[in-house]
């Protein structure tokens, strides 16, 4: 037989079935899932858990308005256990160094009335100066007292009480924390004289890490080394 | 349905990678192609035994064998079928070598045996070309596919990495658009292992009923006069 080459019938309808085929599988991928990609990011939030509440709810502390109506409230109700290295009114210091600067000037030079009207208008200036960096000086002390608080929660949470502690048994601290919160060093620095309670607090601080920051990386300074206090109860 | 649906999976398959989309590209191509040789297959292994059922019908039924090389040959080559050739090259050889004198009976028997042979050859090999290439499509496509999705998702990674806030929704799209490579190698896969299955089974029965049909007709040509 010299009829080597066979003739096949079938390859055009076989074609369109196999187009036929896809197309079907393309159809259910565009119409067998909704493809629209609309989703809601579901919002992260994260809850602290507090054992009371706050006086007021927290204000922003970049409006100085809302800080005028209502004076820091952490001040009043819980006393702050940790005692920062650093004194919170170095602004008011540089406006009395501001003010003895402007004092003498009338002193020397009394006679001429222009002068005392400089010195008033100077002295008005920074007594308003004054007030400006006492608001902003008092906002940023409600922001500390208030992530103060905060990691005070946080390492309460954590501590795992031993038993036989005095009420008023509270050990001395000094903390060091990097950027971002984590704990570098916890070191006991006056014991509360319960070992296993200045132990308990201890190992609780370096559980907490992260510690809670104020997002302003401005305050990070004051809480890159401080005394943290603690006593069992609040 | 939605402009929107309609556009965003084109969008995932545009937003893809260079190389998945080749992956994607290829797989398609493959599974056109494999497809078009399933139905191929399917309309040439049924319609061949459509014909050999007919052929063995019409070769019990007349025992002329003149007749029916008349039958076999009548029909025009679109309706021969494999079975056809078969008895039409041996029956040839058949009268050829009965014409020649002083051939033995055992060498006529011989060579009728070799030309039924040789077409069978042919036949089997028509029937089973490009089940190769369905077996290797069945094989590799997923591996293809896997391939692709792997490349996909490791860009959705790395994509990941340079997002601060790691979400879900960073990384669904990318896993969503590599995984179509999968998808679509699966889809070239299954069907055409499940032909390589059938039509191996198939021809397999053919080739039997073939090799039995040579049998019967050696010895109905042995008890010629």
């Amino acid at each position: 037989m010299s009829a080597t080459v066979y003739y096949e019938p079938y390859k055009l309808p076989a074609g369109i079935l196999a187009l036929v085929v896809h197309g079907v599988f393309f159809a259910l991928l565009y119409f067998g899932f909704s493809w629209n990609r609309q989703f809601t990011a579901p919002a992260t939030m994260s809850v602290e858990l507090w054992a009371s509440l706050p006086d007021e709810v927290a204000a922003p502390p970049a409006n100085p308005k809302v800080e005028e109506a209502a004076p820091p409230p952490p001040k009043k109700i819980v006393e702050p256990d940790i005692v920062m290295p650093e004194k919170k009114k170095p602004v008011p210091k540089v406006v009395e160094a501001v003010k003895a600067k402007a004092k003498p000037k009338p002193a020397t030079r009394k006679p001429a009335e222009p002068d005392t009207r400089i010195a008033d208008q100077q002295a008005a200036s920074a007594q308003a100066e004054r007030i400006k960096q006492d608001e902003q000086a008092t906002a940023i002390g409600r922001v500390v007292d208030e992530y103060q608080a905060k990691i005070q929660a946080k390492i309460r949470r954590n501590v795992v009480m031993p038993p036989g502690v005095a009420n008023d048994a509270h050990g001395i601290y000094l903390v060091t924390l990097l950027p971002g919160g984590s704990v570098l060093n916890a070191v006991l620095k006056k014991s509360s004289g319960n070992a296993a309670y200045d132990h308990a607090v201890e190992r609780a601080i370096l559980k907490s890490d992260p510690l809670p920051l104020p997002p302003d990386a401005a305050l990070f300074n004051r809480f890159r080394e401080f005394d943290l206090v603690f006593k069992p109860t609040e | 349905m939605e402009v929107t649906q309609d556009l965003s999976f084109v969008h995932l398959i545009s937003n893809a990678s260079v190389l998945v989309q080749l992956v994607m590209g290829l797989l398609l191509l493959v599974s056109m192609l494999s497809w078009w040789y399933i139905f191929l297959k399917m309309f040439a292994i049924r319609s061949e035994v459509k014909l050999t059922e007919e052929f063995e019908e019409a070769f019990w039924h007349n025992q002329n064998l003149n007749e029916l090389y008349k039958y076999a040959n009548s029909s025009s080559l679109r309706d021969q079928g494999a079975l056809e050739r078969i008895f039409a090259a041996g029956f040839v050889e058949f009268v050829k070598l009965k014409k020649q004198h002083g051939v033995e009976a055992a060498a006529v028997m011989e060579g009728t045996r070799r030309a039924m042979r040789a077409t069978y050859q042919r036949e089997m090999d028509r029937l089973e070309s490009h089940l190769a290439f369905l077996a290797s499509v069945g094989s590799v496509s997923p591996y293809v596919g896997l391939f692709g999705t792997v490349w996909g998702i490791m860009n959705a990674f790395r994509g990941l990495a340079n997002v601060g806030q790691a979400t879900l929704a960073h990384v669904a799209p990318g896993i969503a658009e590599a995984l179509v490579a999968t998808a679509m190698g699966l889809f070239a896969a299954i069907p055409a292992v499940v032909a390589y299955n059938r039509y191996a089974h198939d021809i397999n029965r053919l080739s039997t009923r073939f090799d039995s049909f040579t049998e019967e007709f050696s010895n109905v040509l042995q008890r010629q006069p």
